[in-house]
């Protein structure tokens, strides 16, 4: 269970007369996602989802609000006086608050990402990319062949096991990454626009692959998307983004048995309420900031 | 059973290369690299017309014959170095200083390198020291590394120390501090310690800003060697270019210089092929 209570975030930005501007991404965002369930968070380009998701997974601190995963606070917010943030300075000097331990592997909590432009490491063939995040995971070594073997079987990439990912296409590299992010198991799988860089064609393919893996595996899914028809495709729930600043618009939950079909009468209609959604929010953008 | 485990490892010795064979397809690896560029037929299209052109213009009187030697004459007068005055102890001596300045200053510029780009909190306590050190031309502490060491060993291996020692620091650094944070970030969700970042991470993604600064230490360090010797001790290339200046035998130098120019070369070489070795994964883009 994720629980995001209250999640702000504000950047300084530098405007074009060189004086400095508050600016909000995220707007008091709560939102609670069950174990097991499927959520697409869906927006517009560049409306803080994928900030949000990354202070979900602590690769970035809130600054205010809290993060709590099956009870565990993910990391602190950042101070609001100034004699806490010299505290927090302080306590902080030698280490990030992102980092983990300084010698020992050890993640903070049970997830698993997967990256918009991949980042799978170029320096390791494909076999040692899994193999090293088994390893960071503590799985022992006589087990990460096995381990690695089915997970590469899985997403399909079976005989690519001694390529680098400059040899592999955009799309192998995302099974890649996604053999990666499921081979070490984990409880929750957050996603930051995986499909987005693959053609059409690869895209719907790896979709189907990703709906039969969640199936099988039962995980927390959390799908960062842009896309619409992904987002009423996949998932159990579309938690719909505002533009700037971001926060919740609305919640659309989709009800639809499983397996679905694309094109099916249902799917279409909440595609249709969701759009509709966007374009009252372009038409009335001016009654909405307030 | 046992039979057939013996026979599969029988066959697998057999698969298995043995060392020297591993040697062998390695230095040819290295031979076809480096002198590969020198054997190919476009680059002796345009060195023979230049070494005919150096032989025939001194012979020919339409440069003076005193000023430049021929190639001919470059070539005997290695022969006769190699053998009246024991080049190979000066080369021996020169190799043996600059392999000691050189590893050391490896050994020390790029471990705090790394830790400079890694860590602010290093950074900013050390990065202003070297950044206030690094702009002093090498040539201007030859003096006071005289005064200190004396003249010997020491003082010549501590400036061949620091010519190496600022390049290859801050290619490090800068190559580590570049390093793409989405790799540090997901690694760091799969649980990467600091420690694990460094050595699978940072220093993957740096190493060919690292292998830049080496080669630009190794041609500084080229520089610094011959400026040691030339202020300090009796052994040595730097010291016979210093002794054919006086005796005014222009092959002499000539013949220095080009050793100098051929170890550079070489080294460099020696750098290339280490990096080819090491990041394989950059052959297939």
């Amino acid at each position: 269970m994720i629980e995001a209570r209250r999640i702000s975030k504000f950047f300084s930005v530098i405007n074009e007369d060189r004086s400095a501007e508050g600016f909000t991404v995220l707007n008091s965002v709560s939102l609670s996602i069950e174990s097991g369930s499927f959520v697409s968070l869906l927006g517009p380009t560049g409306c803080g989802k994928s900030t949000f998701l990354e202070i979900l997974a602590g690769l970035q601190a809130p600054s205010d609000g809290e993060v709590w995963i099956d009870g565990n606070l993910v990391l602190e917010p950042l101070p609001s006086t100034r004699k806490e943030m010299e505290e927090y300075k302080r306590k902080y000097r030698f280490l990030s608050p992102i980092a983990n331990s300084l010698f020992r592997d050890n993640p903070k909590h049970d997830i698993a990402m997967i990256f918009q432009d991949y980042a799978v490491f170029p320096w390791m063939t494909v076999r040692q990319n899994v193999h090293f995040t088994l390893k960071l995971r503590g799985v022992a070594k006589a087990d990460r062949p096995d381990l690695a073997a089915r997970y590469l079987r899985m997403v399909g990439l079976v005989g690519s096991e001694n390529k680098y990912p400059s040899q592999l296409s955009g799309g192998m590299r995302q099974r890649l990454a996604l053999a990666r992010a499921l081979s070490v198991e984990p409880k929750i799988i957050l996603m930051d626009e995986p499909f987005a860089a693959v053609d059409a064609l690869t895209r719907e393919r790896l979709q189907e692959d990703l709906l039969h893996l969640w199936r099988e595996t039962k995980k927390t899914i959390v799908l960062v998307t842009h896309d619409v028809d992904e987002a009423v495709y996949l998932s159990d729930e579309v938690v719909v983004f505002s533009p700037l600043p971001g926060s919740i618009r609305n919640k659309v939950s989709v009800d639809i048995p499983r397996p679905r079909r694309r094109s099916s009468v249902e799917i279409r209609e909440i595609k249709e309420r969701l759009l509709a959604m966007y374009r009252f929010d372009t038409v009335h953008e001016a009654d909405y900031i307030i | 059973m046992p039979a057939d485990t013996l026979t599969q490892n029988d066959r697998l010795q057999q698969h298995q290369a043995r060392w020297w064979q591993v040697v062998v397809r390695e230095l040819s690896v290295f031979g076809r690299n480096s002198f590969g560029s020198i054997v190919s037929v476009e680059f002796l299209t345009v060195v023979v017309p230049v070494l005919i052109l150096w032989e025939a213009l001194p012979r020919l009187g339409v440069v003076p014959q005193t000023l430049v030697p021929t190639p001919s004459t470059v070539a005997l007068t290695f022969w006769d170095m190699l053998h009246n005055i024991r080049l190979s102890e000066h080369l021996i001596g020169s190799a043996l200083r600059f392999a000691i300045g050189f590893i050391v200053a490896v050994a020390t510029a790029f471990p705090i390198g790394v830790l400079m780009g890694w860590n602010l909190f290093i950074r900013k306590h050390c990065l202003p020291v070297f950044q206030i050190l690094a702009p002093i031309p090498p040539p201007a502490w030859v003096p006071i590394t005289i005064i200190i060491f004396g003249v010997g060993m020491p003082m010549q291996v501590f400036l061949i120390f620091l010519g190496v020692f600022y390049p290859v620091l801050f290619n490090t650094y800068q190559g580590i501090k570049e390093t793409d944070p989405r790799y540090l970030a997901s690694a760091r969700v799969f649980g990467a310690s600091e420690f694990t970042l460094i050595t699978r991470i940072y220093i993957w993604h740096a190493l060919g800003s690292v292998i830049m600064g080496v080669k630009i230490g190794i041609a500084l360090g080229l520089v610094m060697l011959v400026i040691a010797e030339m202020y300090g001790g009796r052994t040595g290339i730097g010291y016979l270019l210093l002794e054919a200046k006086e005796y005014f035998q222009i092959d002499r130098m000539v013949v220095c210089m080009l050793m100098l120019g051929f170890i550079g070369w070489f080294l460099i070489e020696v750098m290339k092929y280490i990096e080819l070795k090491l990041a394989v994964w950059r052959i297939g883009r």
